[in-house]
């Protein structure tokens, strides 16, 4: 079932600007009914692909294939997208703006009414409709510029860093309306450079670092081939365990615990035998999954 | 196309309903009226009193008639024939003429009394005199010398020297009374002077027109004023089309917009909305001015005054087009200016060449009524940023060939097409470059970069 056929694929896509090189040989898959994670630091290249998926600009080479259709104007209307530089008119009423991004998007009126106040309700701005932009603050403001990119019914949602500036509260929010737009079959294209809330939401991923892929693939398998290779622990006494380079790759101290990553080859096993042998007193020993941003940074070092 | 007109249906909506469209809608030509009225009616106010004013005159026979001569400019303006009867020497310089007439409004109104010298010396009357000048019982005194018709110079003391129109007047009033005298001297017959002196009006018709007297005058105004209209309105919705293009870098929607439609279709939308309320403000302040004209040839026709404004159909429509086309070429640049720069403020700056073009156009309009058909003429009127003056000039003068208007036109509306397409990829490259200034090479090459 999770093998539909895919949204969005994108082979061997090159984009330089002058000497420098933006996007790097990139190629991905989409699929709907899954949250895909465009993942990697600031300025990795991830708005550039973005721009080229929504037809702002077209790739130097490569291929990019919507909707099983080579990327022409008239597909534009089936994507929805939230830049990461947003904005409204400050002067234009909330209901009005929304309705002219709906008309952008080749909605019909009563489509488009019917949509913007739908949405406003959930977002429980149905109050602020006739309000002007410059009249709202922020956070409000961050919800109207999501709901321009949904309200005309995308098969395609890409947004751009979308939980930037929110508070928690909308935090939730949003990531319930990301997750609800996923199990009614949507694609959902994110991107962004917290691997926290990548690592909650997405199932697929792909990494960019300086351009270029550096993983990509289902989150589950990444972090499972990643193997069981760290351990949250929390002991007293057992001096000089932790110093066995054979067995310990890396010590973090985290607040009231430790988190260890194995050197390779060694057994987890072995290591809380050694600590109980060494007479430490052992109130947690826990298998971590490397979370993503550990697998991020051991990837880059892997790709230098 | 729903797109295209989405946006145009914003940019026109949004602005027309500020507060500020509506309010320079209505005050403009109250404005406009203010402009052209209040400075006439300033320049004719006569502030304070009447000039008092000493005559010594030494003929002892030019008193009467230098009275007479400041009186009767008290009253009535001097009509233009007699003027240039009364002055033949003088060539007519028209600045002169000017000053002089204003001169005559503004000094129209004297106290003049003569002062006898009888058996006081020149000096110790001139004394007394400067005295009551300086007491401000006078505001100034002539001396008229014995030898006046002979050649001898008049002298104007007065304590305001720096009263350009004042002596320019007395001047006036002192030949014409000098010039009377020395006829009436002559034995002449003043009032034939008059009728042999009358000005022989030319009447101006246009070989090969359809023999009805040419209004050749009237239609070289109507060029102008359409020249001025063209000026005057870019000056006014020129920011507009900058700010409008503008607007989407400074808001950040450009690239919802982009991620929506492409941007020529975008530019175009926005600069078709600006110039509808343009059109929509112009069009207003059109029929107020022809309600108002038709009130007042209707008014002066009631007290049997004839006037008659004729253009033909034909010129008129050349008139609209002219319009369209001027307008909306360089509403254009400032569309691709706005697509340059991130704020107002630069634009603005860069606007200047722009503004000075448009002058430039007017300075090709005098030369071109002399020879309308000179190579000048002909090529200028085929630079499109020309054009809307200098063909207009040409139709009216001297009409060109109908394959010359046709083509200018042509030119003009590629190049605005072309333009318009520069300003849709500069903006839309621009803004992806993270909506810095611009400098040329970078320009040429988003130009050419898809």
């Amino acid at each position: 079932m999770e093998e539909r056929t895919p949204t969005l694929i994108l082979e061997h896509v090159n984009k330089s600007f002058g000497k420098f090189k933006a996007v790097d040989d990139l190629s991905i898959t989409a699929r709907p009914g899954r949250v895909f994670g465009l993942i990697g630091p600031n300025g990795a290249g991830k708005t550039t692909t973005i721009r080229m998926i929504v037809n702002i600009s077209v790739p130097d080479s490569g291929h990019i294939e919507l909707f099983g259709q080579r990327m022409h104007t008239a597909l534009q209307d089936r994507i929805g997208y939230l830049p990461e530089e947003r904005g409204l008119y400050p002067k234009m009423k909330i209901g009005e703006q929304l309705k002219f991004f709906a008309e952008l998007k080749n909605l019909d009126s009563r489509r488009s009414d019917q949509s913007i106040d739908g949405w406003l309700k959930k977002f429980q701005l149905s109050d602020w409709k006739e309000k002007r932009a410059k009249e709202l603050s922020k956070g409000m403001q961050q919800k109207v510029q999501f709901i321009a990119s949904v309200v005309h019914d995308p098969d395609l949602l890409i947004l751009d860093e979308p939980f930037s500036g929110l508070d928690p509260v909308n935090v939730e929010l949003m990531k319930e309306v990301i997750v609800e737009q996923k199990t009614i079959g949507k694609t959902i294209i994110l991107s962004t450079h917290q691997m926290d809330i990548a690592e909650q939401l997405c199932d697929d991923i792909c990494m960019i670092h300086k351009a270029q892929k550096v993983l990509d693939g289902r989150l589950r398998k990444i972090r499972s081939s990643f193997g069981r290779h760290a351990v949250s622990l929390r002991f007293e006494g057992g001096d000089g365990v932790l110093d066995d380079q054979t067995l310990v790759a890396q010590v973090k101290q985290k607040s009231d615990e430790i988190e260890v990553l194995l050197a390779p080859e060694a057994q987890a096993q072995l290591l809380l035998r050694r600590l109980v042998d060494s007479g430490a007193t052992v109130t947690k020993f826990e298998m971590v999954e490397p979370s993503l941003h550990d697998i991020f940074i051991e990837k880059v070092r892997e790709h230098q | 196309m729903k797109k295209f007109l989405a946006v145009v249906k914003r940019e026109y909506v949004q602005r027309v309903r500020t507060k500020f469209f509506v309010v320079v809608t209505v005050f403009g030509p109250v404005m406009m009226i203010l402009f052209t009225v209040v400075p006439g009616v300033i320049f004719s106010m006569k502030a304070g009193e009447p000039t008092r004013l000493a005559i010594v005159d030494e003929t002892g026979k030019m008193y009467e008639r230098l009275r007479d001569e400041l009186a009767r400019s008290d009253n009535e303006s001097v009509d233009a024939a007699s003027r240039s009867m009364a002055d033949p020497i003088n060539p007519n310089s028209n600045s002169n003429n000017r000053i002089s007439q204003a001169g005559r409004m503004v000094h129209g109104n004297y106290e003049v009394e003569e002062i006898k010298r009888g058996q006081q010396t020149m000096a110790e009357v001139e004394l007394s005199l400067d005295q009551q000048v300086a007491q401000k019982k006078l505001d100034g005194y002539l001396v008229l010398p014995k030898d006046l018709l002979a050649g001898g110079r008049p002298e104007f003391h007065v304590r305001n020297a720096a009263d350009p129109f004042a002596s320019e007047h007395i001047q006036d009033c002192v030949s014409r009374a000098v010039r009377a005298e020395r006829l009436r001297e002559a034995g002449i017959d003043e009032g034939r002077v008059q009728e042999m002196f009358a000005r022989a009006n030319v009447i101006t018709r246009r070989v090969g027109g359809s023999g009805e007297e040419s209004k050749s005058n009237q239609n070289f105004y109507l060029v102008f004023g359409m020249g001025l209209a063209i000026y005057a309105s870019i000056l006014l919705y020129g920011q507009v089309v900058l700010g409008a293009v503008i607007e989407e870098k400074q808001t950040r929607i450009a690239e919802i917009l982009f991620s929506s439609m492409r941007s020529f279709p975008l530019m175009v939308g926005k600069l078709t909305g600006v110039s509808l309320v343009a059109l929509t403000q112009l069009g207003i302040w059109a029929l107020a001015l022809l309600a108002l004209a038709t009130w007042g040839v209707a008014s002066l026709a009631s007290r049997g005054v004839q006037v008659t404004v004729q253009v033909e159909p034909i010129v008129l429509l050349y008139f609209v087009l002219y319009f369209l086309l001027g307008y909306g070429l360089y509403a254009t640049l400032y569309a691709l200016i706005g697509s340059i720069v991130t704020t107002a403020q630069e634009g603005g700056q860069l606007a200047m060449p722009v503004v000075l073009m448009l002058v430039a156009g007017f300075y090709f309009a005098f030369p071109i009524i002399r020879s309308p058909n000179s190579s000048m003429a002909v090529w200028s009127s085929m630079v499109p940023f020309f054009a809307p003056v200098t063909m207009l000039v040409r139709i009216v003068t001297e009409r060109p060939p109908f394959w010359q208007i046709a083509l200018s036109l042509s030119i003009g509306a590629a190049t605005m097409v072309a333009l318009v397409w520069m300003a849709s990829r500069i903006y839309r490259v621009g803004m992806l470059m993270h909506g810095k200034k611009a400098s040329i090479p970078e320009i040429w090459h988003w130009l050419r970069q898809s």
